[in-house]
């Protein structure tokens, strides 16, 4: 009996054909996903273009992959399943039982058995793939392209293994003898993640495979990835190699992810955020808290996610989900029905515990096709996430949360922590040090939300005044420079309501913003601030900026005037990173048209 | 070789120095090779020198120390 109710679709369901075509039938795995027909679509699409396509790998040789990556993890329901596929297709049954026994005495070709080696080893411990890795398969005569498709055909392997722990669907046929122990025994991961950093410097940087140049106007899917994140994430760039691929898997994202039917977005992004973190990749990690950020989670609630769920400030009902999520990703041995009925009796239907699963079951396809890859990362993941990395690693060998070890957001490095510490046992000289400490970054803020000076230094006294007046309650679980940049957005926020012409900091960037384009294309002079005093600058700068719209002026006041890092402005704001990069390129641009009518060169330089 | 429209399409990670290899390359060539692209990068880049360097929107001591003393009197006065 497969764990949630099974429903019956037609026959004629679409992409049953997939399946059908493919495989010859379709699998149970495949029906105990008919309560949300989108995500068998998914599936459909996944295996459609990596499994069924041909490609630089023959067919054969991927169901080897999927077949030993399922018999290592001791998969009871896959390996039947691929056993049987293999046999269709002329696979003898010696062959497959010596595969599914201990692949090391199938005998294979060289250049086969270190293509299985690689994508086990990706499998079983992907943060331990280096570009070393890769160097080896190119040196068995695997060209780009076949090392990217052993790559996602071990990410589909992942994806499918995952999906039959979680929904244990009833066999399609007879069992098969498993394997009795992993073919090579497994380093931890905090073994692995610290040999990775200390030989950091002897290995390549990634992405290991080259990744061709695709634009958004001329490649569809990218203009649509571009629309709703803000960005085309280096996850998807680094797998322009094979568009016909990239362009499936951005489908089946869409069907699991952007549906709110079942879970929400932002329990869909907490379950990637959460199981990233317990398999330790920082690129998801990292991409998991912007997004969550985009969806309007406070940053410090993201890094506390990533790195610890249970100190999160989330309800009983949703850390039983990341529970679950975090089991079935990274511990598939010790998941069973009682974990099911653990989510059913907080509330969740089965609806939600399915997409829960399939969720799971792509994060682990994304993480093992973002570590086989070497995808560098768009943004710096959370420094606490980054710091804590090896204890987590323990937590994971010995499950999160079941040791004592509580891990917080807080253990951050924040110089003013001993000053917070005083002012918040009363020591006023302690409080008037971190004011003076933060008056031009508080005071930047306010004149970038407010753009009139007499409001900015009301401001301040209004936003230092609050900040005393509730410092017994900062928990420091972020920096307390943001904390307070957070009480003074607040009161600028209150001083624009106030206004007549409320001028608006949270709308999102519209398309118009996208089609922006600079007019002014004449030439400066080669330095222009030797042409004007100083204080003429200053004085230009200050009206240009205080001419533009809000959003904007206070992106580029802490970015280029206070010279935060964009994380840094993203994080003191609420935004996402590409939410702060759209608007910071408007606002330069916007000051660029600004300044040319003072700087530009005689007409000589002129663009005709 | 891209268009402008794709040059600017990738122009505000360019000008962090974030963008990948294959894309750096693809851009290098484009500004290589087209005099409007090349104008607006120079222009932008000094537009950030100069407003980075501009000191703008300074408080200075002046006016930030009434402002701090002032804070730090009501905080005393309502301990007392």
């Amino acid at each position: 009996m497969s764990f949630l109710r099974e429903v019956q679709l037609k026959d004629k369901f679409g992409p049953f054909a997939a399946f059908q075509t493919g495989l010859g039938f379709v699998p149970n795995l495949v029906h105990a996903q008919a309560p949300l027909p989108r995500l068998i679509e998914a599936q459909a699409m996944l295996e459609s273009a990596v499994r069924l396509r041909e490609g630089a790998i023959p067919r054969v040789q991927k169901e080897r992959i999927l077949l030993s990556v399922a018999a290592e993890r001791q998969d009871a329901y896959c390996v039947p399943l691929d056993s049987r596929i293999l046999s269709s297709l002329g696979v003898s049954d010696v062959h497959i039982d010596a595969l599914v026994a201990d692949y090391r005495r199938a005998d294979l070709s060289a250049s086969e058995l270190a293509c299985l080696q690689f994508c086990l080893k990706l499998s079983r411990d992907a943060p331990s793939v280096c570009s070393g890795d890769i160097d080896a398969l190119r040196a068995c005569g695997f060209g780009d392209e076949s090392i990217f498709e052993a790559v996602v055909v071990t990410a589909l392997a992942v994806y499918r293994c995952t999906l039959s722990v979680g929904l244990r669907p009833e066999p399609d046929f007879g069992p098969r003898k498993l394997p009795w122990t992993t073919f090579d025994q497994p380093q931890s991961l905090a073994r692995h993640g610290l040999l990775r950093d200390a030989h950091e410097a002897e290995q390549r940087k990634g992405p290991y495979v080259p990744a061709p140049y695709l634009s958004p106007k001329t490649f569809a899917p990218f203009a649509i990835v571009q629309k709703s994140h803000g960005f085309i994430p280096n996850f998807f760039r680094a797998q322009t190699l094979r568009p016909d691929l990239l362009e499936a898997e951005l489908e089946a994202v869409g069907r699991i992810l952007l549906p709110e039917e079942a879970l929400t977005r932002v329990q869909k992004e907490s379950i990637l955020l959460a199981v990233s973190a317990a398999n330790l990749n920082s690129y998801c990690v990292a991409m998991h808290c912007n997004l969550l950020r985009g969806l309007g989670m406070p940053s410090e609630e993201g890094d506390q996610i990533a790195v610890d769920y249970h100190e999160a400030n989330l309800s009983v009902a949703d850390k039983a989900l990341l529970d679950f999520a975090v089991k079935l990703g990274t511990r598939a041995q010790e998941f069973s029905r009682g974990d099911v009925v653990n989510l059913q009796a907080v509330g969740f239907t089965e609806e939600q515990i399915l997409e829960c699963v399939v969720v799971t079951a792509l994060n682990n396809f994304a993480n093992t096709l973002q570590m086989g890859l070497g995808i560098e990362p768009d943004f710096a993941p959370p420094p606490v996430f980054e710091e804590n990395k090896v204890h987590l690693s323990d937590a994971v060998a010995t499950p999160i949360g079941c040791q004592g070890g509580v891990y917080r957001a807080d253990v951050l490095q924040d110089l003013d922590a001993e000053l917070v510490a005083q002012a918040q046992g009363g020591k006023l000289e302690a409080f008037e040090e971190l004011v003076r400490r933060h008056t031009q970054l508080i005071y930047r803020t306010l004149m970038g939300m407010l753009g009139n000076p007499a409001d900015a230094q009301d401001g301040l006294q209004d936003t230092f005044l609050s900040a005393f007046k509730h410092i017994s309650g900062f928990q420091g679980r972020s920096k307390f420079s943001t904390w307070l940049v957070s009480i003074a957005r607040n009161t600028a926020l209150q001083r624009l309501r106030g206004r007549k012409n409320v001028e608006s900091l949270d709308e999102p960037e519209h398309e118009e913003e996208a089609d922006f384009r600079p007019r002014q294309v004449r030439s400066w002079e080669d330095n222009p601030e030797q042409s004007h005093s100083k204080s003429e600058i200053k004085q230009l700068v200050e009206a240009g900026i205080l001419g533009l719209p809000a959003k904007y002026r206070v992106v580029v006041v802490l970015r280029d005037i206070e010279q935060l890092s964009t994380d840094e402005v993203a994080r003191e704001l609420g935004l996402s990173v590409p939410a702060v990069k759209t608007r910071l390129l408007r606002g330069r641009l916007m000051l660029r048209e600004w300044l040319s009518p003072h700087f530009t060169a005689s007409t000589k330089g002129a663009v005709k | 070789m891209i268009t402008c429209e794709e040059f600017f399409a990738e122009f505000a990670d360019y000008m962090e120095n974030q963008v990948s290899p294959e894309i750096r390359k693809e851009l290098n060539l484009h500004l290589s090779q087209c005099r409007a692209c090349q104008v607006l990068y120079d222009t932008s880049l000094k537009t950030v020198k100069i407003v980075t360097e501009s000191g703008s929107f300074e408080l200075p001591h002046s006016v930030s120390d009434p402002i701090i003393d002032c804070v730090m009197a009501k905080l005393r006065k309502d301990r007392s």
